[in-house]
């Protein structure tokens, strides 16, 4: 009996080595079938009085030896939660009902008017998407937004990701945001959160009497109706009829086949910053406060800060930055102190180049530390002035009062933010 | 007696064993009831666990003799049975939270398209065959799956360590004490070591020293469960208690994800293989209390018979993960107190030879 078993015990081996293979080999890893399937790349959410109309860019996976092998679509579901219009998408593409390839969601103008969470809550249902996925409101509706042909990406939620990037993050340009860090703010003491606003501008436009803030063109609203907007527009036109019905066939190409087209296409900028208090929104930062906001919150590799200097304008880029917000209650006021260092370097100035000056750069003069230093400080102060006054605490003092001065807590928590007294410390030095 | 297990695979069952069955719902559940302050829900728990896993383990300096062997002696065999028989129950309730938390898990995780309860049964195949080998193989188990432990787990916490926000932990200790201690109580059905120590007493060889180790690697367990909870909480702070798989979120945000996709998936099969053993040892302590309970020693059989057993309930209670978890945290835990924390502490009342 033991000897057959002996025998046996590596046959049992085999088979359970092969059982477990074979389980472990069933698993798609991941991998689709192009033929069969079609992803969520992008949503776009607007609401439409009880309704919400999500939009959804679909790419589409082609067969194909030519190289150009993915179509991106638009398709458009509507219904009383955002989970009702993401089942009609899901009926019309195929797609399996997750979100995760889903790497943007867009809220449109309109959502302004809602409580962010009662639209976003759908993503955070366990395990429906992963909370990577960017979060940005746009200018104008979402599905027109969606539909723009882009110039620097095949398909426009590629080229507004560009602009949302961690990389850019670094420079203080967006105060880039995802589903987790959004709902991490707002559901904080802080009770507060923001995420990028994104604009669209015809391509080769800019804004004049810029210093380098000012970034922008004409409005994509135009755009959106012209040139490649066709394509957006017809999609968004059906989207709206169809949306919530059993229509048939709705949405338009874009992407891969709309980048083709000469002309018409848009850039997307994000330097304005939404934000949000209590779920609600409660304005726009400008260029100016979202920088404030983005040098508080982000680690910044260079930021570029414009200034005037004896009468010249500079541009300023700053390095190796460190900035750290501090609260304590001095006598029974609370006191934050908002600190940013950097080392500076002039990047560019208004002034016809002289070579041999240029050495001279090298190290910064005074009066241009202390010009930037001034346009810092006006900008975190603006910033802290429209927290003030819209009671959008983004800069996270009521965090900062629950964490470190906790027996103050229950005395300030109400209304720090008109009581605190602000306190700037700023330095910056010359890099070399 | 030939010895079935050494101290060093008990050491290693007790290091990973430990951690990785909770890493799955866990933290969420301690989450949800300790907010921030987590870690003392946890490190409560842990500390009880500790004492008794150094109790049982300096007791086996004391005697040579089989748990089996002391209850035996001290009440006679009957009464040892008996006491087995209530072990086995014990071994299975133990064996079911953790079978239908990774049944969701490798459903949600792995095999998102597929029916879960076809995915999950292909265990059973495997359940049988391991639960019908004794503590050697048990021991063989957890040689092979340290290394593997070690690599995965380096690789996650690799990948999450960079996102972890340390003040997501400030202010510390102001959550209410009845919501930290009332958490370690609700989740004190996890903790269930001491009682594996206590079946492989007599069956590994004391030496000086051992005890220390033993209760040291448990610690360790205990070590790398207190850091992924302070990761994972880290991480989500106040969203933590939305996300559920907490192993398979705490690596999502590594920035090279975004570039060449889930990389954390090859950690987590990796991991997965170490899960399954420890998902196993509760099925094969069960199998050995029924033989002694019994005196029947063809395991095979029981072992099938226990799998049919566990099949039956696992098609029956499909999808009553949140039901089992609420009556396991409300009533279960008096079983866990007594069989896993009061029973191996009055194991030191038991009539035992002294070691020469």
């Amino acid at each position: 009996m033991k000897a057959k078993l002996k025998k046996l015990t590596p046959i049992l081996y085999i088979f359970i080595i092969i059982a477990m293979l074979a389980l472990f080999f069933t698993n798609d890893f991941g991998l689709l079938d192009i033929h069969k399937t079609s992803l969520i790349v992008a949503v776009g959410i607007d609401t439409d009085g009880e309704e919400v109309q999500v939009t959804a860019q679909v790419a589409v996976p082609q067969p194909s030896q030519s190289g150009d092998s993915i179509t991106y679509v638009e398709v458009q579901g509507s219904g009383l939660t955002v989970a009702d219009a993401l089942n009609e998408i899901n009926v019309k593409t195929g797609t399996y009902p997750r979100l995760l390839f889903c790497k943007l969601i867009l809220l449109g103008e309109g959502c302004q008017s809602e409580e962010l969470f009662r639209i976003l809550g759908c993503f955070y249902r366990r395990n429906y998407s992963e909370l990577t996925a960017l979060v940005a409101m746009c200018k104008g509706k979402a599905q027109d937004m969606l539909a723009l042909p882009a110039n620097i990406a095949p398909e426009n939620s590629t080229a507004i990701q560009k602009v949302l990037s961690e990389e850019l993050k670094k420079s203080a340009n967006v105060s880039t945001a995802n589903l987790k860090s959004v709902a991490e703010t707002n559901y904080s003491v802080n009770g507060a959160c923001y995420m990028p606003y994104v604009e669209a501008n015809v391509q080769g436009t800019s804004q004049n009497g810029g210093n380098g803030d000012n970034v922008g063109g004409e409005s994509g609203e135009q755009g959106g109706q012209s040139g490649g907007g066709q394509q957006g527009g017809s999609g968004g036109e059906q989207g709206g009829q169809g949306g919530g019905e059993s229509g048939g066939q709705q949405g338009s190409q874009n992407g891969g086949q709309s980048s083709k087209q000469e002309g018409g296409q848009m850039e997307f900028t994000a330097r304005k910053t939404a934000v949000f208090a209590g779920g609600k929104f409660a304005g726009i930062l400008n260029e100016q406060q979202a920088f404030a906001l983005n040098i508080l919150k982000n680690e910044i590799r260079l930021a570029v800060v414009p200034c005037d200097a004896g009468g010249i304008h500079y541009t300023v880029g700053l390095k190796s930055t460190s900035s750290k917000e501090k609260l304590k209650i001095v006598d029974g006021v609370p006191e934050l102190t908002l600190s940013f260092s950097a080392q500076a370097q002039i990047q560019g100035a208004k002034i016809a180049l002289e070579p041999e000056s240029v050495m001279s750069d090298d190290t910064v003069r005074d009066d241009i530390l202390k010009a930037t230093e001034d346009e810092i400080r006006s900008r975190l102060e603006s910033l802290v002035n429209t927290c003030v006054e819209e009671d959008c605490d983004v800069i996270g003092v009521k965090g900062l009062l629950h964490k470190f001065n906790y027996k103050y807590y229950e005395t300030f928590k109400d209304d720090i933010l008109a009581r605190m007294k602000v306190n700037y410390d700023i330095k910056i030095v010359s890099l070399n | 007696m030939g010895m079935k297990i050494s101290v060093r695979q008990i050491c290693f069952i007790l290091i990973m064993y430990t951690a990785v069955s909770k890493f799955i719902i866990y933290p969420t559940v301690l989450s949800h009831y300790s907010g921030r302050d987590l870690l003392f829900s946890a490190l409560v728990d842990f500390a009880v666990q500790a004492v008794i896993v150094w109790a049982v383990s300096f007791l086996c300096s004391r005697t040579d003799k089989t748990f089996f062997s002391l209850l035996e002696g001290t009440f006679g065999n009957i009464t040892a049975r008996i006491i087995f028989g209530l072990f086995a129950l014990f071994f299975l309730v133990c064996a079911v939270i953790p079978m239908f938390e990774q049944k969701v898990y490798v459903h949600a995780i792995f095999y998102d398209a597929l029916p879960a309860l076809t995915v999950f049964l292909p265990f059973f195949v495997f359940a049988v065959y391991a639960a019908a080998k004794g503590f050697q193989n048990i021991g063989r188990c957890a040689d092979i799956c340290l290394p593997i432990f070690i690599v995965s787990m380096l690789f996650i916490f690799a990948m999450s360590i960079s996102e972890i926000k340390w003040d997501n932990f400030l202010p510390v200790l102001k959550t209410p004490a009845k919501n930290l201690f009332g958490a370690s109580i609700l989740t004190a059905f996890r903790f269930f070591e001491p009682c594996w120590l206590l079946m492989f007493m007599g069956h590994f060889k004391y030496k000086k020293g051992d005890a220390a180790k033993i209760t040291l690697s448990y610690a360790a367990g205990a070590l790398i469960v207190l850091f992924f909870l302070a990761a994972f909480y880290g991480m989500y702070g106040d969203m933590a208690v939305t996300r559920q798989f907490a192993v398979s979120k705490i690596s999502l945000f590594f920035p090279a994800i975004d570039l060449i996709g889930r990389i954390d998936l090859i950690a987590l099969y990796i991991l997965e293989i170490v899960m399954l053993f420890a998902m196993i040892i509760n099925i094969q302590l069960c199998v050995y209390c029924i033989s002694k309970c019994t005196g029947y020693n063809n395991k095979a059989v029981i072992s099938i018979a226990l799998n049919a057993a566990l099949v039956i309930m696992l098609i029956l209670l499909d999808n009553k993960l949140s039901e089992l978890i609420n009556i396991w945290s409300k009533w279960m835990w008096i079983a866990f107190v007594i069989f896993a924390n009061i029973i191996p502490l009055l194991a030191w009342t038991l009539r035992r030879r002294e070691r020469k």
